[in-house]
């Protein structure tokens, strides 16, 4: 059932309070990973190993945030024993939370790459997917963005448009692949980066795939019932599970 | 309302699987895993073993009850949760007549107890009888002035048991029933007021279940004892379910987490929700169970 804040209007303002810190330790959370994407994929397309460097230097804060989250999650539950939506906000936002930590890692993979791309040569595969590269970063982070926005106003609109975008970024992967076939057949000289750059592009199409489990739960913990889960054939050509 | 709050549960069973068994569900369209275990949850939900319909009960002029429709199924446990003064306990009361001993009350309604639909509060059922099939245990333990033995065996020797070899065997079959038999079988002849509460407590389960009542009614059994005994006397209930059916009133909504299969949320002598106890407390259709549950209440 939906309840207009989940967060607030417990006899005990301790409950209150331990449930704003899970959220807003979320929401700084989401922050942070977005912003790593969004460096990563500037990296990578700028060349910039120092930026590259920053991401992976943050990374471990990234996972401090989970850690943390966990952590306080378990607390709750131990301390208040909730029920209801105060169970299931605890539990979406831990569960939240370990998706936020891989698209973590998904970054840092990119970051990795970008740290030692090098400069940019004449038959480069970033550079031959650079467009898709560029859209799929901005198409994860927009839900990303969106999804952690709906986690912390407990917004299910947001979240079930979350659900409906991922194809698009499924979409520009499928889209990207053909690109790097093409450039692949063309020229063999840079075997290894290529493969790197279907890594990157599949992080990417793997964060959309985070930002739609975390929707996933804000709906849950709203709603207290799952989502459906869209039939293969709804689907758009993107190979993300979720 | 009129219609008699089932729940989803015990409905689906009637409708899917009116025999008892985890392979008798049969379902038209292939089912997804999540179908499988709510109908394999539905058909351990028993057909029902007593329906209040229609019940209101008054103190004086107080209306204590007001409309209640509830199914209790047979051999499972449902829990009765509320505030202080919803009419949880009262509710309990009625199925063993217990009102009848307080002046100025009135029942309007019914509670018909299966398999022979007796009225329990009907003005024609004998609350002697219905005593002798619903036994009750209280939220403090009450032994009488007797030894374990004498305690136990009281009910029996009411009932006309006279033979020695008999009332043994009962006695320790109920003593066995109530978890208690290896801790008091060196002790049957000293007083039951000797026992540590817990053990008390189990010793008045034990003289409820000597008579083999077909409903058990516990009125918050755990909230004078610790941990520990309070433990086991809820691996107890879980366990007794086998044997009779249990309706349990608790304050401790953990308590009803832990031991029921069905919880009712009772609020200002009204029967708010009813539904599968894991129902309940993950995602409760009514905002006012939500509201108490998650201690938004008052």
């Amino acid at each position: 059932m939906k309840v207009a804040d989940p967060l607030e209007g417990h006899t005990s303002k301790t409950v209150d309070q331990s449930l704003h810190d899970l959220r807003t330790h979320a929401v700084e959370m989401g922050g942070l990973v977005i912003d790593q994407v969004g460096s990563a994929v500037k990296a990578l397309l700028d060349r910039d190993a120092n930026l590259a460097g920053r991401v992976l230097s943050r990374e471990p804060v990234v996972n401090e945030y989970e850690s943390r989250i966990d952590r306080e999650s378990l607390t709750f539950m131990a301390l208040h024993q909730p029920v209801a939506s105060d169970l299931r906000v605890a539990r979406a936002i831990a569960r939240a939370a370990l998706e936020l930590e891989r698209v973590g890692d998904e970054s840092k993979k990119i970051a990795r790459f970008a740290a030692k791309v090098g400069a940019v040569a004449p038959h480069d595969p970033v550079a031959a997917v650079a467009r898709s590269l560029r859209h799929m970063a901005s198409l994860s982070t927009t839900l990303l963005r969106s999804a952690v926005r709906a986690l912390d106003e407990a917004n299910p609109a947001l979240a079930r448009e979350v659900l409906d975008r991922d194809r698009e970024i499924d979409e520009e992967f499928a889209s990207a692949l053909r690109q790097v076939m093409s450039f692949v057949i063309e020229d063999q000289q840079f075997l290894r980066a290529t493969v790197d750059t279907v890594f990157a592009l599949k992080g990417l199409e793997r964060i959309g795939d985070h930002a739609k489990n975390v929707a996933e739960q804000v709906l849950y913990m709203v709603e207290g019932e799952r989502p459906r889960k869209q039939k293969k054939g709804d689907r758009g050509q993107g190979t993300g599970d979720s | 309302m009129d219609t008699v709050i089932s729940s989803p549960a015990v409905s689906k069973v009637r409708k899917v699987a009116p025999m008892q068994g985890e392979t008798s569900v049969q379902k038209p369209d292939t089912p997804s895993l999540s179908m499988m275990l709510e109908d394999r949850k539905a058909s351990r939900a028993n057909p029902p073993k007593a329906t209040a319909e229609r019940l209101n009960f008054w103190y004086g002029t107080n209306q204590a009850l007001k409309n209640i429709n509830l199914v209790i199924p047979e051999h499972q446990v449902t829990a009765l949760i509320g505030p202080s003064g919803c009419g949880k306990s009262t509710f309990l009361r009625c199925f063993n007549r217990m009102h009848d001993l307080q002046p100025d009350t009135k029942y309007d309604g019914a509670i018909t107890l299966r398999p022979d639909n007796v009225n329990l509060v009907g003005p024609e059922t004998d609350p002697i009888e219905v005593r002798m099939r619903i036994g009750m245990v209280f939220q403090k333990p009450n032994p009488f002035p007797k030894s374990v033995f004498e305690n136990v065996a009281y009910g029996l020797r009411l009932r006309g048991v006279t033979n020695r070899t008999e009332l043994a065997e009962r006695v320790e079959k109920a003593l066995r029933g109530a978890a208690i038999w290896d801790e008091v079988k060196d002790r049957l002849n000293d007083s039951a007021l000797a026992l540590s509460g817990g053990q008390m407590q189990r010793v008045c389960i034990s003289r409820a279940l000597a008579t083999e009542p077909e409903i058990l009614l516990f009125d918050e059994p755990t909230s004078a004892l610790d941990p520990i005994a309070t433990a086991k006397i809820e691996e107890l209930i879980t366990e007794l379910r086998q044997r009779v059916t249990v309706l349990i009133v608790t304050h401790n909504m953990q308590q009803a987490a832990r031991v029921s299969d069905f919880t009712a949320f009772m609020y200002l002598g009204e029967l708010v929700e009813v539904d599968a106890t894991s129902k309940i407390f993950t995602n409760p259709s009514k905002k006012a169970t939500e509201d108490y549950i998650t201690g938004r209440y008052g």
